[in-house]
């Protein structure tokens, strides 16, 4: 089996919201829909402070608490581990925005839906020409996209070197995990 | 296999039927282009076409791809010496610019109730013409000025433009930029613009410049590469910026003292006799008189100057020799000393003293000048260019130190209201709002018998203007080709990625050579960008068609860098200046030493402190609605406050503050952001807000604007704005 998973690595983050804008060139969203969100830590006091952003975005759970609670059946899990909206069952209810206990569903306004990460890393070629998703766009490579399922898999290698872990805990069963 | 969401994408639309239809059906509105794009090209192609990023100076190079009406996507090239395969989160954002609802979409005038009027190219033409022909006939074509901040083809075509008509005056934004810190290299080493071996450093300290804040992708990685091997990296600067994250030590000096840190540091490393002495023998003048110059400034003097203590000065100094030659103070851009102080072209100088100091220059790991590759002359004589003005460019004798290839611009328009001055030029630049005081500038504009503005949508300079005419966006047009430096130069390509949007506006090159046929030197003008782009591009060996079937960017290894100790420089003797006679003449000693700031905070004052964020580049990016959304959601408007002097104020993060700059009686409301990131005796104000045009929807009305703050004064010798030489007192609003 394929699970499609994520690694992100704060030390490399330098805040700079390339992930975001390119996100939102490749996936056409609207200039305040956001896929991605950040948390900015300042850690110490002056003049000893080091700074940290954490980019937060679906975590594509195996147990995913936003499809749960889905009246519609919009979201729903892929085979390969991918949590989707159909946009067409949607029907912009806001229930998966407050049962996401990562607070990473986006709201288009303009459509009424409910939408989210796609990891579309996955599937974004034209052509035979890699797109530019947020993996690609990402200046420092602070992103690793992978198989979570083969441990060969350059994502799978770097979770286990670096220790990468859930940004919770084990709140839920996550497909992204952090470096930080 | 992955679903693939169907994605319902925005108003991001452009394409060759709709191309077709808007150049046949002539002048058809914004409602009916958006119109036809929707009633579907569902043709599935794409169109993959290299351009130039126009979201900040650095002109990255990308393949833009196209398909069924929309620009799906940017890719930043593998082989653009800035980008690196990677663009930042400006160039994917600001795209949108060519669907902006805020564009100027027809020529405009001013009429006598100050409102602007549409009227036609024809007659804005003739109208500009006879006023150029009367100022030249009157006072002579110097009494004309344009200041620009384009590239590649607007560098083209404005300074042919002026120098057909006999001007000199052709300026840059420069002023607001590198000014003095060209100009401070430039009298020590006869260059500037060196570049800092960063990934391949042993040490490397940064003075103010954040290469993950003012972002340039392969400076980026560069400073990552250099982190992750260990080299060390030493941040100086007011603020904890961005780049902290990759540094070893963030030292956060007390602004306006940069140049006491570097002449301390280099007092400890003569003293001690940890120098370069055979290079200083052998390449270098003057250096005896810098050696005595620098007895006084000892690291405990520094250290009540800068806030850094004495000993972390000797330690720094101590670690550079041991690092050296692989070791540079990296050269800064606008940052501390770009534009900032009365001393600004003078720490320019001594770093570059500095760094001689070390031995660095041209070893690998130290500091280098990039290779560069330029087109040759073109033989065909339509091309010839138009004789070289007479006179020398205006502010050149009153700044003699100013680097004339970008001009004392601010000094210019201070001389319209003096009637030196009577007709200016402004190409993508919105000098009224950044380059210094905004009310004292657009004074200085409205004052001109002839002003015009030539511009993507509306901004304070053109709303100065009496004559506003549109361009194209930066994606709606093919330009003159673009030899960028590097380790291994290149020559890239803007070419024209999606038809013209609204018919009745028009590229640079189109404009110019109009404006010049209605003006009367329309001989200089007889080709279109096509020819002129591939008469270039057959000197070295390309045409225009061969670029684009390379793709955009074509690299020329044979003139790659090679690593060697530079012997030979710029000035007169090709040495090393340690002294400079036109610094002695223009009232500076002949080798730097301390010069204090203008204005210091006293009491209860901060200095106020402009800056890059990573998302913005000056005030043009604001108006774009993915950036500003960005901005709103994270409050990147508010001023920084140290959190203790917050505290001691009864300030609390996100509290509504005022701030006053007491020297031009200024004062604005907006909110703080109380952090530790920031030396107390400094509040920052991020430089890309407060646009005061309404045409602006997104923009208008965020954030306060730094220069608002600051007097309109010029940099003695060197010309620079001054943009760090104000200080305010601040409140929160309510108590």
């Amino acid at each position: 089996m394929t699970r499609y998973g994520m690694l992100i690595n704060t030390k490399k983050c330098i805040g700079c919201f390339a992930c975001r804008t390119a996100c939102q060139r490749q996936n056409g969203l609207l200039p305040d829909e956001d896929f991605i969100r950040y948390e900015e830590h300042v850690n110490g006091s002056y003049p000893n402070v080091r700074i940290e952003t954490v980019p937060l975005q679906c975590m594509h759970c195996a147990d995913a608490p936003c499809a749960n609670v889905c009246p519609t059946g919009a979201t729903h899990i892929s085979p390969d581990g991918i949590v989707l909206v159909d946009h067409g069952r949607c029907i912009g209810c806001k229930y998966c925005m407050a049962a996401c206990p990562y607070q990473v569903r986006a709201f288009n306004e303009k459509e009424g839906i409910a939408d989210k990460c796609r990891f579309c890393t996955v599937s974004a070629s034209e052509g035979g020409t890699k797109m530019c998703t947020c993996v690609e766009a990402c200046i420092t490579g602070a992103r690793v996209f992978g198989d979570l399922d083969d441990p060969d898999s350059e994502v799978s290698r770097q979770i286990k070197e670096l220790n990468a872990q859930p940004i919770k805990g084990d709140l839920t069963d996550v497909s992204v995990f952090y470096v930080r | 296999m992955a679903e693939r969401n169907i994605s319902r994408r925005g108003f991001i639309a452009a394409g060759a039927g709709v191309a077709a239809l808007a150049a046949g059906a002539g002048a058809i509105g914004f409602g009916e282009w958006n119109e036809a794009i929707a009633e579907g090209v569902e043709k599935g192609e794409i169109k993959a076409v290299h351009s130039l990023c126009n979201s900040c100076s650095s002109k990255c190079g990308f393949t833009a791809y196209v398909k069924d009406g929309q620009l799906v996507t940017m890719i930043g090239d593998a082989n653009h010496p800035y980008c690196d395969g990677t663009l930042c989160a400006r160039g994917y954002a600001y795209a949108s610019i060519a669907w902006s609802e805020d564009r100027l979409t027809e020529p405009l005038k001013k009429n006598d109730k100050g409102e602007f009027e549409a009227i036609s190219w024809d007659q804005a033409y003739a109208e500009i013409a006879e006023k150029v022909q009367s100022i030249i006939g009157s006072d002579g074509p110097q009494a004309l000025a344009m200041i620009q901040d384009p590239r590649p083809s607007g560098s083209y075509y404005t300074k042919r433009f002026m120098n057909a008509l006999g001007s000199a005056n052709v300026y840059t934004h420069g002023v607001a930029c590198n000014m003095s810190k060209n100009s401070g290299m430039t009298q020590a080493l006869g260059a500037a613009d060196f570049t800092t071996d960063v990934e391949n450093a042993n040490m490397v300290i940064f003075l103010g410049r954040s290469y993950c804040d003012g972002i340039r992708p392969s400076s980026v990685h560069a400073l990552q590469k250099a982190h992750e091997r260990g080299c060390r990296i030493v941040m100086v600067d007011p603020r904890c910026n961005a780049s902290t994250l990759f540094a070893d030590e963030w030292l956060p000096i007390n602004p306006g003292t940069d140049l006491a840190l570097i002449l301390a540091m280099a007092h400890v490393l003569v003293e001690e006799g940890k120098y370069d002495k055979e290079y200083v023998a052998n390449y270098t003048v003057g250096f005896e008189d810098w050696a005595a110059r620098l007895a006084e400034y000892t690291p405990e003097w520094a250290e009540g100057k800068t806030g850094i203590s004495a000993s972390t000065i000797k330690r720094l100094a101590a670690q550079m020799w041991e690092a050296a030659p692989k070791a540079s103070i990296e050269q800064g851009w606008r940052a501390a000393y770009g534009c900032a102080y009365q001393n600004s072209g003078e720490t320019a100088r001594a770093l570059c003293l500095f760094n001689t100091l070390l031995g660095c220059w041209g070893v690998e790991g130290g500091a280098y000048f990039p290779a560069s590759a330029s087109a040759g002359k073109l033989e065909d004589p339509k091309f010839a260019a138009p004789a070289a003005p007479k006179e020398k460019i205006l502010g050149q004798a009153e700044y003699p130190l100013s680097a004339g290839g970008m001009g004392v611009s601010t000094y210019a328009l201070s001389q319209i209201p003096e009637g030196k001055v009577k007709g200016v030029f402004f190409y993508q630049s919105n000098c009224v709002a950044g380059y210094s005081n905004p009310a004292k500038l657009a004074e200085f504009v409205q004052a001109a018998e002839l002003s015009v503005a030539i511009d993507v949508q509306m901004t304070e300079t053109c709303q100065a203007c009496q004559y506003v005419l549109p361009d194209t966006s930066y994606l709606e047009r093919l330009e003159v080709p673009e030899f960028v430096g590097g380790k291994v130069p290149v020559v890239s390509l803007r070419d024209q990625v999606i038809e013209k949007i609204h018919p009745e506006t028009r590229p640079v090159d189109q404009i110019f050579t109009e404006l010049a046929q209605a003006c009367g030197v329309g001989e200089y003008f007889q080709f279109t960008v096509e020819e002129l782009a591939d008469a270039q591009l057959r000197t070295v060996g390309l045409s225009l068609q061969a670029l684009r079937d390379a793709g955009g960017t074509v690299a020329f290894p044979e003139k790659a860098l090679k690593f060697a100790p530079k012997t030979s420089w710029g000035t007169s003797d090709k040495k090393v200046h340690f002294t400079s006679e036109a610094c002695a003449n223009a009232g500076f000693p002949a080798s730097p030493g301390w010069l204090e700031p203008q204005v210091m905070p006293m009491g209860t004052e901060f200095r106020l402190i402009g800056g890059k964020q990573a998302i913005h580049t000056h005030t043009q990016t604001a108006n774009n609605e993915g950036l500003m959304a960005i901005t709103e959601q994270y409050g990147l408007d508010r001023v920084w406050i140290n959190d203790a002097k917050a505290a001691e104020l009864g300030i609390a993060d996100g509290d509504e503050v005022e701030l006053t700059a007491p020297a031009i009686g200024f004062t604005a409301r907006t909110r703080a952001h109380a952090t530790p990131r920031i030396n107390p005796t400094a509040i920052y104000l991020p430089s890309h807000y407060g646009c005061s045009v309404k045409e602006q929807k997104t923009a208008y009305g965020v954030g306060l604007r730094q220069m608002d703050f600051v007097p309109f004064h010029i940099e003695p010798g060197y010309g620079g704005t001054m943009s760090q030489e104000t200080v305010v007192t601040v409140k929160k609003v309510g108590a």
